[in-house]
């Protein structure tokens, strides 16, 4: 719902890391999306398409999201289980209900990759 | 030449130093700071209405407003005799962290012990933004039915309060309490819940004293910052 915000977020953290690592154009970005974020990748990839337009991307870049799974670590036994549809956090061994969420919960940036401007040597 | 940059940062990782700021100013100034989110006219500002009068007599209180337009709510706050800050957010579908620190940098927070934020009616964004608040509050209405529950995991799973509004109407829904308090179970198991009618001023009292309780611990707890 707010994905157009995020991707503004984004574009702000990546204008920043690009300028002080001297990168002109940027090709492509890798998010980490888990399941329990409330961002759709779909919507991402939309926001992103507009944002692309900005001349901190180069025309053809790509937007790389790879979604995690909500998993949960039971606090009473220690087992790590898929929660299921992000609602139920019961342990399948001991039907504990302290669980902690060790995954999907992830928004962001893991790299991106951009040209500076020199020319390669070779 | 291709550079990669690993860069391993939050996309929310300003609203979240934000969020610590805000933190931080409440601890020093001895504020205890409550996020109250719920669907659209689930009755998030009637309770509010209701539930001043109780805590305003122990507590000196305050009110932050987010409403995408119009200063209605704020409005409506303000003729309790409590002080309210109206947030408009323009079209955006939550409050975030630097909204709710410019909003406080108009109260005079030195000057307060309580600061309830009504965040905009929506239960997916506003799940997402930490506002550096000590107490999340979920308001549910029986009218809504109660798969929103599982229906919106994250805000039910983050907050530590659910009040379930208009019990008074209860007879004539479909609401299942047994079901919600199963899903509850499953989870969000430390969640208190509090079954009230607003309109009627049903359980408001209960839940407004529950609120003076915790705001006492914490400043029991914190009582010796920022006082020298």
């Amino acid at each position: 719902m707010h994905e157009m915000g995020l991707m503004a977020s984004m574009v702000e953290l990546l204008s920043e890391s690009a300028r002080h690592n001297q990168i002109e154009k940027i090709n492509r970005v890798k998010l980490v999306v888990g399941k329990m974020s409330m961002a759709l990748p779909d919507a991402l990839q939309l926001a992103f398409d507009v944002y692309k337009a900005d001349d901190l991307f180069r025309s053809d870049a790509v937007l790389e999201i790879e979604e995690r799974e909500t998993r949960g670590k039971c606090r009473s036994c220690g087992r790590c289980f898929p929660v299921l549809d992000n609602v139920l956090f019961v342990c399948p061994d001991c039907r504990g209900l302290d669980v902690e969420v060790i995954s999907g919960r992830e928004l962001y940036i893991d790299h991106y990759e951009g040209e500076d401007g020199n020319v390669d040597d070779d | 030449m291709t550079i990669k940059v690993e860069l391993q940062t939050p996309i929310l990782a300003r609203n979240e130093e934000t969020a610590e700021e805000i933190r931080y100013l409440c601890l020093e100034n001895n504020i205890f700071l409550v996020n109250i989110m719920s669907s659209p006219g689930a009755g998030k500002t009637t309770l509010l209405e209701k539930a001043l009068g109780y805590l305003s007599r122990e507590l000196r209180t305050a009110v932050i407003e987010g409403d995408i337009a119009t200063t209605r709510d704020a409005d409506r706050i303000s003729a309790q005799g409590v002080e309210a800050v109206q947030l408009n957010t323009h079209g955006a579908c939550h409050l975030d962290a630097r909204m709710v620190y410019q909003a406080l940098q108009k109260l005079e927070y030195s000057q307060l012990d309580l600061i309830l934020i009504e965040n905009i009616g929506n239960l997916v964004c506003p799940a997402e933004f930490n506002l550096g608040e000590d107490l999340r509050v979920v308001l549910l209405s029986t009218t809504e039915g109660n798969d929103k529950i599982v229906k919106y995991p994250v805000m039910f799973r983050d907050a530590h309060m659910l009040v379930l509004n208009k019990v008074d109407l209860l007879p004539y829904t479909d609401f299942s309490k047994e079901e919600m308090e199963q899903d509850l179970a499953g989870l969000n198991p430390r969640m208190e819940i509090f079954y009230v009618s607003a309109r009627l001023e049903q359980g408001v009292k209960e839940w407004a004293d529950r609120l003076i309780e915790l705001v006492k611990q914490s400043l029991k707890e914190h009582g010796m910052l920022g006082t020298s």
